[in-house]
């Protein structure tokens, strides 16, 4: 218990300040049960002792919750007291009691009341639970929260099988959370609601078409338009972005751990904001059909021939491309080359294509010819596109500016700062290492195969630099241990003690 | 699921410069593209942005819409509605009737120009309520049938206009069969205005989509009579207003090119036009109109480019000041900490 309650202070899970709640099983009540040797009595006894701890804590812990400026709650409670405590009668009470404390520290418990208290957590709060183990006694922990992290490592690799994610240091966890797992959230809403806005533009500019057809179904577009719409012309845009959209880079992201509150708001996928792209779609819907019929009602050019349904349809379509892939460059925060390659490379493949197919489908024969030859389209072409997104450029510039989310402050904040991308000769320094902390973890990260020795009591610089130089680690060399080799007949099999 | 374990157990072989060769490690090959460490352009949407982008678009947008405006204002056109002008009083009636009985159905009209229309006049036949978008009819023709004389037994798609007495016809479909067959002449005091009916289709459609060697067969012989007559000796390339016609249009309100008449006609000119009133739009209450119009460089009149142009223009202009009022009014400093929400509401831990 006490191990456990300093690992729980040397890790900052509890502090000095926190009110900590402790259920043992070392009491003195129950130990004298325990030397009677009566193993009825003595389940009986731990669960009324239990119980009436569980009561005196959470009794206590309302009170300081009542109070608004109370301290933290810490609970610490060990493994036989926790398999009375996960008792169907006593669980309310358990649960009722962690929930309200900051930290709760179980020890000494076994796998299967490891998942227990997890699948009392998820079931009981209804939260989104995360577990992160690295040995065989993990794995049914992992299986039972709803997100699982193993730790691959010393104690093999059954926490790795078992679990949705798998790291190599437990300290990577921060970055699995708040860097990824953050970016993670905001690329799937945004390619979610994106999807669905592009569909949904391209299908009811369809739709306000079929109340001039007498109802018959008579397509607006070209079937092949359609059916490569979402496969070629607009698709590789929104997966460049899903791969590679940052909102802050990852050093902001761990610097300000709050903005992780936005996932846990839900702040992208609200109704409010799937409602503001369905509005954005019909408007746009709107803008392509009747700009582009109401245009074409009379005669084109000087030469005053009319234009027929196919041609009215590809100005629309084209018109459709081109703003819907103009509003992923809209919505984007980070613009890579790869950004500008697919949404040109999609304008463009459209415009190969229709040049193509024209010459060969029969019903749109020379279509793309016909319309280019005229100045109506070329007007049309600048016009369309920006009425349409004239709505949501708007919305972006009011809502940038009076109402921010939290990360585009910290964008602007940070603005003028450059991405911390640094090459420094071999060795790759992230900024909040010192020098000699980025040595000693260069060195951490050298096999440990080819050496005996996991832990060092002196300092070794011959093996230091021997298996650092091997690596292309540069560490330099110690004048002393210069000398000292010079002096050495053989390679450096075992260090030697340093002579000082 | 793989996007977010490779860059996680990629993060854990982050700092370290990796040899692959040399450590037999797991450890993916490193590529900025699966770090995600590309170069990238982060543009911030500042007051300054927004206001120049609604300036830039303003000062782009009324110039053409000027242009275009006035393009469109210099156009002269003429409507004249005359279906139901066309029909003696006596058999007002019943329309269809009179419209499907045979006979010389030959009508006059007096058309006053009101401005000086420059030459060429654009003569067009106005249609309403004439669904040429519907699904069935849009269908209802053989374009291989159309373009080559080898194919001229290819009726698929046609019915009901397919075969008549057994043989096929040329062109199929119920589009060709319902051409439109009301005829006009011009006079100005009584002088004949010729029609030049030439090059009033499209140069593609004239010499990819209708062939030169294909010439009607079997056309309009069946019971009902759709629409025009064709000459069976003058091929389909040559067939302008066939071809005009099976341009399907987009609505069911559409005008199409019938000629032009190659002399200017001055202003308060009255000019006499003899039209035969053969085809049948009252079963459907549809109506017909004759325009003639002039052109200019971006065609007819219509004034939507040059309002929307105009109206975009003035709207971003007006934005544009709006903003610049509404920024000065509630400034906000960029990157100001305390719009953090966690700056913002108390008791935030």
């Amino acid at each position: 218990m006490e191990t456990a309650i300093n690992i729980a202070y040397a890790c900052k899970l509890i502090s000095n300040e926190m009110k900590q709640f402790i259920i043992s099983s070392e009491t003195d009540v129950i130990r004298e049960v325990e030397e009677r040797g009566d193993q009825v009595e003595l389940a009986r006894v731990m669960k009324e002792e239990v119980k009436k701890e569980l009561k005196k804590c959470l009794e206590e812990a309302q009170q300081y919750f009542n109070t608004l400026s109370g301290p933290k709650l810490a609970l610490v409670i060990d493994g036989k007291c926790l398999m009375y405590a996960l008792d169907p009668s006593l669980r309310v009470m358990l649960l009722n009691l962690s929930l309200n404390c900051n930290s709760v520290v179980c020890c000494r418990v076994s796998p299967l009341q490891k998942a227990q208290v997890t699948t009392l957590v998820k079931k009981g709060a209804r939260k989104i639970t995360l577990s992160i183990g690295d040995g065989a006694n993990d794995v049914s922990m992992i299986q039972a929260a709803h997100v699982g992290v193993g730790i691959s490592g010393l104690e093999g690799m059954q926490a790795v099988m078992a679990s949705d994610f798998a790291i190599a240091q437990f300290r990577f966890l921060s970055d699995l959370l708040l860097v990824h797992g953050r970016w993670s959230y905001l690329r799937i809403c945004k390619v979610v609601t994106y999807f669905f806005y592009k569909n949904l533009t391209f299908t009811l500019t369809q739709f306000w078409f079929t109340f001039q057809t007498g109802f018959s179904g008579q397509r607006f577009y070209d079937d092949w338009f359609q059916s490569l719409y979402n496969v070629m012309f607009t698709s590789l845009p929104v997966i460049i972005y899903g791969l590679l959209e940052k909102d802050v880079s990852a050093s902001l992201s761990k610097k300000y751990p709050q903005l992780y509150m936005e996932g846990i708001r839900n702040s992208f996928f609200k109704w409010r904001v799937v409602a503001m792209w369905a509005f954005s779609a019909i408007y746009q819907s709107l803008i392509f059909y009747y700009f582009v019929t109401d245009s074409t009602s009379t005669g084109q050019n000087s030469s005053g021939k009319m234009f027929g349904l196919w041609d009215v349809s590809t100005v629309a379509f084209t018109c459709v491309v081109v703003t819907v892939n103009l509003r992923l460059l809209m919505m984007c925060n980070s613009m890579t080359r790869w950004h500008y390659i697919s949404v040109g490379g999609s304008v463009l493949a459209w415009f190969v294509f229709v040049f193509v197919y024209s010459l060969i489908r029969e019903n749109v024969l020379y279509v793309i010819y016909v319309i280019m030859s005229t100045f109506y389209f070329y007007l049309s072409f600048l016009l369309v596109p920006t009425v349409a997104l004239l709505l949501d450029f708007i919305h972006q510039g009011i809502q940038r500016w009076f109402f921010p989310y939290d990360y585009q402050v910290v964008q602007e904040i940070h603005r003028n700062e450059p991405d911390g991308y640094l090459r420094a000769g071999g060795l790759e320094i992230s900024n909040h290492l010192t020098p000699d902390e980025a040595r000693s973890f260069a060195i951490s990260q050298l096999p440990r195969e080819t050496s005996k020795h996991t832990g060092f009591a002196f300092d070794s610089p011959g093996y230091e630099s021997f298996f650092a130089a091997q690596q292309g680690v540069y560490v330099p060399q110690k004048a002393w241990d210069v000398v000292r080799r010079a002096s050495m007949r053989s390679k450096a099999k075992a260090p030697l003690p340093p002579k000082r | 699921m793989s996007s977010t374990t490779a860059p996680s157990s990629s993060v854990a072989a982050g700092s370290a410069d990796a040899s692959g060769a040399r450590r037999n490690s797991k450890r993916p090959k490193y590529s900025r593209f699966t770090q995600q460490e590309l170069p990238a352009c982060k543009p911030i949407l500042t007051p300054g942005w927004v206001i120049s982008a609604f300036i830039l678009v303003s000062i782009v947008f009324i110039p053409i819409g000027v242009a275009a405006l006035f393009a469109s204002r210099d156009v002269v056109e003429i409507v004249k509605r005359y279906d139901t002008d066309c029909i003696p009083l006596s058999e007002r009636n019943d329309k269809v009737k009179y419209i499907q009985s045979p006979g010389n159905k030959t009508c006059t009209r007096n058309i006053t120009v009101t401005k000086h229309m420059k030459k060429p006049i654009y003569v067009y036949y106005q249609l309403d309520n004439f669904y040429q978008n519907h699904r069935r009819y849009v269908k209802s023709r053989n374009d291989a049938q159309l373009r080559s004389n080898g194919s001229s037994d290819d009726v698929s798609g046609c019915s009901p206009e397919d075969y008549s007495n057994g043989l096929v016809i040329v062109p199929c479909g119920l589009i060709a069969w319902s051409l439109f067959n009301d005829t006009y002449n011009f006079s100005r005091n009584n002088q004949q205005l010729s029609v030049n009916k030439r090059g009033i289709s499209w140069k593609s459609d004239r010499e990819h989509k209708f062939g030169k060697n294909v010439y009607p067969r079997n056309f309009q012989n069946g019971t009902l009579i759709g629409g025009a007559h064709l000459d069976d000796s003058i091929p389909l390339s040559d067939q302008e207003d066939l071809i005009v016609w099976m341009r399907t249009a987009a609505l069911p309100t559409f005008r199409k090119l019938y000629g032009k008449i190659e002399q200017d006609l001055q202003e308060n000119d009255v000019i006499e036009v003899t039209l035969e009133n053969n085809y049948n739009t009252y079963s459907f209450n549809g109506k017909k109109k004759l325009v003639l119009s002039t052109t200019s460089w971006l065609g007819g009149k219509n004034d939507f480019l040059g309002i929307a142009y105009l109206t975009v223009g003035g709207f971003c202009l007006f934005l544009a000041m709006a903003f610049t009022l509404v920024y000065l009014v509630k400034p906000r400093q960029l990157g100001d900490p305390s719009y953090l929400s966690w700056n913002r509401t108390p008791g935030w831990r």
